[in-house]
């Protein structure tokens, strides 16, 4: 599974501590799912897509 | 934080009581001693270094656990039990046929588990948990 976590965060202008506090996780959950070493649960999909304003669809595919 | 002063003091009890083993046992220390003095400096190298990255997590203001670290926990406990069992049977099977010190057959046998653990996660740690 790939998603596009950098590319969103990137373009909300957010580091990825900013980012792992938004959604309650570790700076180094964030680390592993940009490198696509981690597939989330579906809590944290749901919550990075509402961070976005994305779909989970959007945010993650195959 | 209060996990993590907890672990400092386990870290810092075991490292005593192993250095006044070691002492303890003076010029009597044999390789196996030697070995198992090395095996445990190097699970409580690995214990302080667990300790400093909850350490900087707790400054950084993250939670200590989240899913990423229950799960690589969970599947390190699932991959050294397995990799445990298989390690007192192979003891067992050298019991039985080298003379063999009950008190050394145990220590090798927690040590070795204390291994199983400590490489597991390494290994699930830099490979990333990934639903396969």
């Amino acid at each position: 599974m790939t998603n596009k976590i950098k590319e969103y965060r990137a373009r909300f202008n957010l580091t990825q501590e900013e980012l792992a506090r938004k959604v309650n996780v570790r700076r180094e959950t964030i680390v592993f799912l940009e490198k696509n070493k981690y597939n989330p649960s579906l809590r944290l999909a749901y919550d990075l897509s509402k961070v976005f304003g994305v779909s989970i669809e959007a945010l993650f595919s195959d | 934080m209060k996990k993590v002063i907890i672990l400092f003091l386990i870290v810092l009890m075991v490292l005593v009581s192993a250095i006044f083993w070691f002492l303890s046992e003076g010029s009597n220390a044999g390789f196996t001693d030697n070995l198992h003095f090395l095996i445990i400096l190097l699970i409580v190298g690995f214990a302080v270094f667990i300790g400093f990255r909850r350490l900087g997590s707790a400054k950084r203001r993250e939670p200590a656990e989240d899913e990423l670290t229950k799960k690589v926990l969970l599947k390190t406990a699932a991959w050294s039990y397995y990799i445990s069992l298989y390690w007192w049977v192979f003891l067992l099977f050298i019991k039985d046929r080298i003379e063999i010190d009950a008190e050394l057959l145990l220590g090798t046998g927690i040590l070795g588990m204390a291994v199983a653990f400590a490489l597991s996660w390494l290994i699930i740690y830099f490979r990333g948990a990934i639903n396969d």
